[in-house]
């Protein structure tokens, strides 16, 4: 027998497994503060007027989110419309930010949540909404469904929020069922994935077009550059393939064989077994849709492994970091990404681009669109809460009323009886059946260790 | 050709496998459970050698040899703390228990680390081609280091008198207790092993992948195929068990998508259970 360990062992044991089961009964407490790797930012609502966003910004390390709960929150829902038609008594009302801050995504999340309080500032700068001044409640999903859904739900039946803005593509999904059974509008301003073609555009919306629309972006560029031989490098993932799928029809379309197109699992040390046949055929260039895990991975080993030819990558590796973890010399000149963007020569995206000095991260504008436009429904609508949204969202993005481009000249016109047709920073945004906007896209290619713009397609592109 | 190279990259593949698994399978014969914490000692290695080399600039030498440390004493200070005061209670207490320190290692890991990935500083892998095929300096690393811990482990459990100790305990506890064998010190040696082993797979993950903070975790259930395929018999069947593994799971790759890697990593263990309901070194044995 092992001797008795000593008293003191066993307390910090005792401790130790206490610990554990506090840590597991946690969340399960909806009074308590669940333990998540959320910020600690909320924007202390703007009740001044104050035109300065959220001093604070999200660290992805505290536990949860929220400001103050305010004992004045409008009520989001079963509000009868003549109550909330006099919302000056209410002083606030809650939006909920529920991002990625955490986890391989974590740069996207920090930057929608970022561009989310540049315009709740705006706005609340400009006087707030007839339903109050926005509050922000911001938590962490680091990606993941089943946490995504236990903050969102926290974040409307806690804390009262009538729109819950910034989901990842998975976790978007996931909460398309809460959505409709808590009547609260949910928005992305990156989730792309084909699902929501079908299951989007009655409380669930994304200021971004789908994936597909991706597909058709990379296969166009591939198809352009005058290569002979393509491979194609898939993440083992529904976001990942449809598209590449898509692109991979462009592309034999135009006469380019196809050498491989190989789904691969990620978490692996090594993409060794993957890159085999790639590495034997030589094509001229390499698809990677892929995360930034695997892609830094698979980038070096195909280097490694004698590869010289040109690289097409997806807006997961559309980060600066990559250069540090790749090496720039390895991709300089060689390396382009596509994504999802706003086009640069656009007015409202030009105007946005002086109030913001982020406005050219990737999704900022997309983020600051929805923000707005939940502001701007708020306004037209009968009710504040999520079915009021729901109603007005589409005739406020697209309408044959006034054009507008910021929360203050809409809030005007809607004010004056006027009808409003918002254009968006990220470019004009017209829902499809699905919640869907058509979106434009941007080619960027590695140069001097650094991103630079050099093809942009814009919507009218894949029209017809 | 191509078959062979596809066999080539299984050898690295199972190297990496069992240096991953070999700690973890010392542990579960003689602890006498499955410390599923074992991946994540993983990463306190891959992040140890991580912060010092990316962070503190040391050399990578430096950096790994003070990982593997830290890592063992990390794995020791756990064993101490958590499972000793436990180890009388059954197996599947052990294992939920392990389960939950997996969660708290990982949990402080995203707590320390935070979000993004991280690279070590080290140059890129040199390619070295013969006979048509391709290997690279850091899959001959790792093949090395596997050949030198399985020579070096077979070496240790059979001419020390640790070693001869663990193999003892592993055996049989009350008779070696009975022969005169300190099982206490025996156990901390055990842990410090095993863990120093994660710690050295866990040096290796670092110079092969993108460390993100979930990447260690997701190394589990190929761990526990090679360790559930070796069985609880001689150590030396998971040098067998990870090769076969790994080489399966590789050369697959030549007729199936590679997406079906990690499937065919358990088709073997189930097909191979099939006919050796213990595994391939079969029951527990000196």
């Amino acid at each position: 027998m092992i001797p008795t360990q000593s008293i003191w062992l066993r307390l910090i044991a005792a401790l130790f497994a206490l610990t554990l089961v506090a840590a597991a009964c946690g969340d399960d407490d909806p009074d308590e503060q669940p333990a998540t790797d959320a910020p600690d930012t909320t924007s202390e609502p703007a009740a001044t007027g104050d035109a300065e966003p959220a001093d604070e910004e999200p660290d992805g390390e505290s536990a949860t989110d929220v400001a103050e709960p305010a004992d004045d929150v409008a009520e989001p829902v079963d509000e009868e419309p003549a109550e909330a038609a006099e919302p000056a008594d209410v002083g606030e009302i809650t939006v909920g930010v529920l991002v990625p801050l955490t986890g391989e995504l974590g740069e996207f999340g920090k930057i929608v949540a970022d561009a989310i309080e540049f315009g709740v500032g705006e706005i609340n700068a400009a006087g707030g909404t007839r339903c109050g001044t926005i509050r922000t409640v911001v938590a962490d999903t680091g990606g993941d469904a089943e946490t995504g859904i236990r903050e969102a739900t926290n974040m409307i039946e806690s804390e009262g929020a009538v729109a819950v803005m910034g989901p990842t593509s998975g976790v978007m999904v996931a909460l398309v069922d809460l959505a409709h059974r808590e009547e609260v509008v949910i928005m992305s301003p990156y989730a792309g994935t084909i699902n929501l073609n079908e299951l989007g555009g009655n409380f669930v919306y994304r200021t971004v077009s789908s994936d597909l629309g991706d597909g058709a972006a990379s296969g166009l560029w591939l198809s352009s550059r005058g290569y002979e031989s393509v491979a194609f490098l898939i993440q083992n993932e529904e976001s990942t393939i449809s598209p590449a799928e898509v692109a991979r029809d462009e592309v034999s379309g135009s006469g380019i064989e196809i050498t491989d197109f190989i789904v691969y699992n990620p978490g692996q040390p090594s993409y060794q077994a993957e890159l085999t046949t790639v590495l034997a055929n030589n094509p001229d260039a390499i698809f990677l849709a892929g995360g930034q895990e695997s892609g830094v991975t698979v980038i070096k080993e195909a280097v490694a492994g004698g590869f010289e030819g040109e690289w097409l990558f997806t807006a997961d590796l559309a980060v600066p970091e990559i250069f540090d973890a790749v090496g720039a010399e390895l991709i300089n000149d060689k390396a382009f990404v596509e994504f999802a963007d706003a086009d640069p020569s656009l007015p409202e995206f030009i105007a946005f681009e002086e109030r913001y000095d982020k406005a050219g991260d990737p999704f900022a504008p997309n983020s600051f669109d929805m923000i707005t436009l939940v502001a701007l429904s708020l306004e037209a609508a009968d009710s504040c809460n999520g079915a009021g949204i729901n109603s007005v969202i589409r005739g406020v993005a697209h309408s044959d009323g006034a054009e507008v481009s910021t929360f203050a000249e809409g809030r005007d016109i809607l004010a004056s009886g006027g009808a409003i047709n918002y254009e968006g920073a990220s470019g004009p945004l017209v829902f499809d059946e699905s919640g869907t906007v058509s979106g434009a896209y941007t080619i960027q290619q590695a140069i001097n260790g650094e991103w630079v713009n050099v093809e942009f397609y814009p919507a009218s592109t894949f029209d017809g | 050709m191509l078959l062979l190279q596809f066999f080539v990259s299984g050898v690295a593949t199972g190297c990496f496998l069992i240096l991953a698994t070999i700690g973890f399978s010392l542990t579960r014969r003689v602890e006498g459970f499955l410390n599923i914490a074992h991946a994540e000692l993983l990463g306190v290695s891959a992040f140890t050698t991580w912060w010092l080399n990316s962070h503190h600039g040391w050399h990578v030498l430096a950096a790994a040899v003070a990982a593997i440390a830290f890592t063992a004493l990390v794995g020791l200070g756990i064993a101490r703390v958590v499972y000793d005061p436990i180890r009388h209670r059954e197996p599947a207490v052990l294992l939920i228990t392990s389960t939950g320190v997996a969660f708290v290692i990982g949990g402080a890991l995203h707590g320390l680390i935070g979000t993004g990935i991280r690279t070590l500083d080290i140059g890129l892998a040199q390619r070295y081609e013969a006979f048509g095929l391709r290997v690279t300096s850091h899959q001959l690393i790792v093949v090395g280091l596997a050949a030198a811990v399985s020579v070096s482990l077979a070496v240790f459990l059979n001419r020390t008198r640790t070693g001869l100790a663990i193999r003892a305990m592993a055996v049989n506890p009350e008779l070696a207790a009975s022969r005169g064998v300190n099982l206490s010190a025996t156990s901390r040696a055990t842990w410090l092993l095993s863990s120093g082993l994660a710690g050295l797979a866990g040096v290796m993950l670092a110079m092969l992948a993108t460390l993100t903070t979930d990447l260690a975790f997701a190394q589990i259930l190929q761990i526990l195929a090679v360790a559930i395929l070796a069985g609880l018999g001689s150590l030396y069947a998971v040098i067998l068990s990870g090769l076969l593994v790994g080489v399966a799971m590789d050369v697959s790759a030549y007729w199936i998508p590679a997406g079906y890697r990690p499937l065919v990593a358990f088709a073997v263990v189930i097909v191979v259970l099939l006919f050796r309901p213990a595994g391939l070194a079969g029951t527990r044995s000196a």
